[in-house]
């Protein structure tokens, strides 16, 4: 009970209006951008399946996953700390790794949710009734994407006073970037490992996932180190990343200080 | 002797370079205590080491035996009420205090029954069903005790309770805290107002600079201050004849004749008091009233803080 306690205390931060409405645009964006897509393309000239993909990898998965993610996994903590509530938290008789867990889960679910919907009005706008097995592929995967980022993000809010401005950097920097990277890199990244998982994905993001410009590029780029993740060493590595993040991060919470500075004496 | 509530033996806790309390010792049992010092003097840093939230840098401490950092055990027995004044202002304090009731493990109708009876205990029964976001002070600080004493902790931490709340309430909550007390729970209130610690008890923690300077009565501090002049101030009906009456006496420091009173400067007051009568008797005075100013907590306060 205190466990659902704080997973609902935490699903009701998320549902703050504010952040609502950013949640609601992001539900929205990709559906959105299909139809707007479909329309002005035409029957003749729509390929569902590319524009999916590519709205799929770029949009839903590299962006709103991530964005999300962000917002989700260092909110569910660092909203605490920074609204002062967490002594609250603190002062309850929980073991704190119980608290950080009820945490990851309420900020799993919201993740989850939010892009699980935004993928299905995706599907829905661009193949009407009809889901290919891609879809349904990507469905299986996001959540554990969400895992993953959550557990990174929420670790991250256990040891930084600001983990927004590193999610920011890591979501839209490292995981854009360092995949490119000569050196078998990619393996540092997270979404490396999703892609390989939903490997459509991996080849609509570097075939038609940027502009023309950009694509020579991270042609030039990958063709030097074409870095190829077997799926069971993607689905081992990020059940360790999740395990080894979402340990750490109960460990860090467990034993760090979180006391919020007070007025007076 | 029964074990202490609360127990300190030299802690430390530092800020990086800033110490926030310096080698801090004592024994706090069942009862009412409060915890004196103004701004800045280290009061919350002690009360969130005895929460459970912060580590001391050096010494121990132990609340109901145990060491209280991030201890659930403790906490299970332990109730604070925070400074801040941070809320989840969307909920409303019914919900708030059910929310922080059912993080206790408490469920179904014996959690409706602790919420009321808490919400009722602080007198926000009227009230509670309103947004936290609309409270004023008063009302919120209300809320913030009513979550503190849900479960029915032995231990109960105010830090600065009587913030924000008008003279009704004050009073209310002063009578509460000592029939917390009575009720022999160990509770420890902490303020940077001298006169509404006077009102709550008699027992003080006396906090400066991260030290403490002082513990016991109010009169007992006093009189170990020995470095300071205790002044005593008689109104009587022949000022200067009974000034010169004093001078000269080995428990009379000085004696100032003032506005139809005479104040007496001694190191000694236990002696002065028990010469006084016969010297009255003696020189056939009329004393209409006596009394000490340095018997009130501001005068002991200010000492303290001087030496």
């Amino acid at each position: 009970m205190p466990f659902l306690a704080v997973l609902l205390s935490t699903l009701r931060e998320a549902a703050q209006p504010r952040r609502l409405a950013v949640t609601f645009f992001l539900v929205f964006l990709p559906a959105i951008i299909g139809l707007g897509w479909k329309l002005i393309a035409g029957a003749e000239r729509f390929d569902a399946p590319e524009i999916y993909n590519t709205l799929a990898a770029v949009l839903v998965f590299g962006f709103i996953l991530t964005i999300l993610s962000v917002l989700y996994g260092t909110g569910a903590l660092s909203q605490e700390i920074e609204g002062r509530t967490i002594v609250y938290l603190l002062t309850r008789p929980m073991p704190r790794w119980q608290i950080l867990l009820a945490k990851f889960a309420g900020a799993w679910v919201a993740i989850t949710v939010t892009v699980c919907l935004s993928l299905l009005l995706l599907g829905v706008a661009i193949f009407g009734g009809k889901l290919p097995s891609a879809f349904f592929q990507d469905l299986r995967i996001l959540p554990l994407g969400a895992l993953a980022y959550a557990g990174l993000f929420l670790m991250v809010a256990t040891l930084l006073t600001r983990p927004l401005i590193f999610g920011l950097f890591f979501a839209f920097l490292w995981e854009s970037w360092v995949p490119l990277l000569p050196g078998g890199f990619a393996r540092l990244s997270i979404m490396a490992y999703l892609r390989t998982l939903a490997p459509h994905l991996k080849e609509t993001a570097e075939t038609t996932g940027a502009e023309e410009g950009q694509q020579n590029a991270v042609s030039l780029l990958t063709s030097f180190t074409p870095t190829e993740i077997p799926a069971s060493h993607a689905w081992i590595t990020l059940v360790g990343i999740i395990v080894a993040t979402v340990t750490l991060a109960m460990v860090f919470f467990s034993t760090r200080e979180y006391a919020p500075r007070e007025e007076g004496g | 002797m029964s074990q202490p509530a609360i127990s300190l033996h030299r802690v430390s806790r530092w800020y990086g370079q800033i110490i926030g309390l310096n080698d801090v010792t004592f024994d706090l049992p069942p009862g009412l205590t409060a915890l004196l010092g103004p701004n800045g003097a280290g009061k919350s840093t002690l009360l969130k080491l005895i929460t459970g939230q912060l580590k001391p840098t050096t010494g121990s401490l132990s609340v109901l035996g145990q060491d209280p950092f991030a201890n659930p055990r403790v906490a299970r027995n332990l109730g604070y009420c925070p400074e801040i004044d941070n809320f989840y202002e969307e909920l409303t304090g019914r919900q708030f205090v059910r929310l922080l009731g059912a993080m206790h493990g408490f469920v179904g109708s014996e959690l409706t029954r602790r919420v009321s009876d808490s919400i009722e205990q602080v007198g926000m029964t009227d009230r509670c069903d309103r947004k936290l976001g609309g409270y004023s002070k008063g009302m919120r600080q209300r809320i913030k005790v009513a979550q503190a004493i849900l479960h029915d902790p032995q231990v109960i931490v105010l830090d600065e309770p009587l913030n924000g709340l008008d003279p009704v309430g004050r009073h209310e909550m002063v009578d509460t805290m000592q029939r917390w007390a009575e009720a022999g729970k160990c509770v420890l209130v902490s303020s940077h107002v001298l006169y509404e610690v006077e009102q709550i008890t008699d027992r003080i923690l006396v906090i400066y600079k991260g030290r403490l300077l002082a513990q016991g009565s109010v009169e007992g501090i006093r009189s170990q201050i020995d470095q300071h002049p205790h002044h005593i101030r008689l109104v009587c009906d022949q000022p200067r004849k009974l000034a010169s009456a004093l001078i000269g006496r080995t428990s009379v420091l000085s004696a100032r004749v003032l506005e139809g009173l005479v104040e007496v400067e001694t190191s000694q007051p236990d002696a002065f008091y028990n010469e006084l009568p016969a010297l009255v008797l003696e020189g056939g005075f009329s004393i209409e009233r006596f009394d000490s100013p340095d018997n009130n907590l501001e005068a002991v306060f200010h000492y303290l803080v001087k030496s």
